[in-house]
């Protein structure tokens, strides 16, 4: 019971967020928009800057720089225009290659 | 087969706002009205290589409703709460004993950055149907809002509900055999990095516009800074940095532009 009312309350505020703004669309001022766009794209950095520090590895000492310099491998390639799956599987095979030769 | 994986490998991420409007080379404007169908089928394509890197993150969740005391109404939060990390937190929060309202609070602030995206994207749904905005807003989250932001205004609506809807289908599926079997993915810490990768991916096209790129920055700076705050109060902060920094830079660059023209 309280799995499911988490679930229905965390899920009608979600929808709430994603429906309020977008229902009331024609009364919304365009300068706000443009902030709010700003803002969604810092909250995007700052979820990948978060996930980076709070990574764990257990097999090896320093996790969070290898995963930094694995996602900026990936960050680059796409930079360069790099194919998105691509890039992401370049950032992915550093980490690993790194892993492999970092002595724990 | 060997042509859709080819064609997958071959998506690139669309290009910031400000110059996706215009042709790279020439700085022509596009056709005005796309079609439809192919800036659905485009979405779409853009979004298919997304799901595989979403893959490890979708089996991730899908191993965290396994574990829930309540398989049954976590999962049924797939489509209730449809986001991984605000799924993720609140499963997290439940299983450390907390009551449902600490849980529910835990999600709404990783989830609350959604009214953002919604906020950003309300010009292009002006003056279309109450049925469209509802679809739009049901199937928005992180991916299709960050590629449709990149798209020529032209057409975006199309191109964020093909992108939306592959996604609308496919984490759903990701979550079930993460249910089934994702248990082994926690074992691959690698798995952990790939969904902010794809995320910060998509951000790195967007970053040739200045207030873009300067929101960015400070929103990271921010984010490094805030590091052992909870994710939703963090994010909020970061948020806030980052759209108030990316509006300064708009005005000082308006002003300068201004300044050198008189």
């Amino acid at each position: 019971m309280t799995v499911l009312l988490a679930v229905l309350v965390v899920g009608a505020g979600s929808l709430a967020f994603r429906l309020g703004p977008l229902l009331g669309a024609d009364r919304l001022p365009v300068a706000v928009t443009r902030v709010a766009g700003w803002a969604g794209v810092s909250m995007l950095a700052a979820v990948t800057v978060r996930t980076v520090l709070h990574h764990q590895d257990p097999s090896v000492p320093a996790a969070p720089l290898l995963g930094a310099a694995a996602v900026a491998v990936c960050l680059l390639l796409t930079a360069r225009g790099v194919s998105l799956l691509l890039a992401v599987a370049g950032g992915g095979a550093t980490y690993l290659a790194a892993t492999a030769l970092v002595p724990f | 087969m060997s042509r859709y994986v080819a064609a997958a490998l071959a998506v690139r991420v669309p290009a910031g706002s400000s110059s996706a409007g215009r042709h790279p080379g020439t700085g022509a404007l596009p056709d005005p009205v796309p079609a439809r169908g192919s800036e659905l089928r485009a979405g779409a394509a853009a979004m298919a290589p997304m799901l595989i890197a979403y893959a490890p993150f979708g089996l991730l969740v899908g191993a965290a409703v396994a574990a829930s005391a309540n398989p049954v109404a976590a999962y049924l939060a797939t489509w209730t709460i449809y986001g991984g990390a605000a799924h993720l937190a609140t499963l997290d929060v439940l299983g450390h004993g907390s009551g449902w309202a600490a849980a529910a609070v835990v999600g709404l602030l990783v989830n609350v950055r959604l009214s953002a995206y919604a906020t950003a994207m309300a010009p292009d749904w002006r003056g279309t149907s109450v049925a469209r905005r509802l679809v739009a807003g049901v199937m928005l989250t992180d991916a299709p809002w960050a590629l449709a932001r990149g798209h020529a205004p032209a057409g975006r609506r199309e191109y964020y509900l093909g992108a939306g809807g592959v996604l609308f289908v496919g984490w759903p599926a990701l979550v079930t055999l993460g249910v089934l079997a994702g248990q082994w993915v926690s074992a691959l810490p690698v798995a952990g990095l790939l969904s902010a990768m794809t995320l910060g991916a998509i951000v790195v096209p967007q970053l040739r516009e200045r207030p873009t790129a300067v929101a960015v920055c400070v929103a990271a700076v921010t984010a490094v800074l805030t590091a052992g705050v909870a994710a939703g109060p963090a994010l909020l902060v970061a948020g806030a940095t980052g759209g108030a920094a990316g509006a300064l830079t708009a005005r000082a660059g308006r002003a300068r532009r201004s300044g050198g023209a008189s």
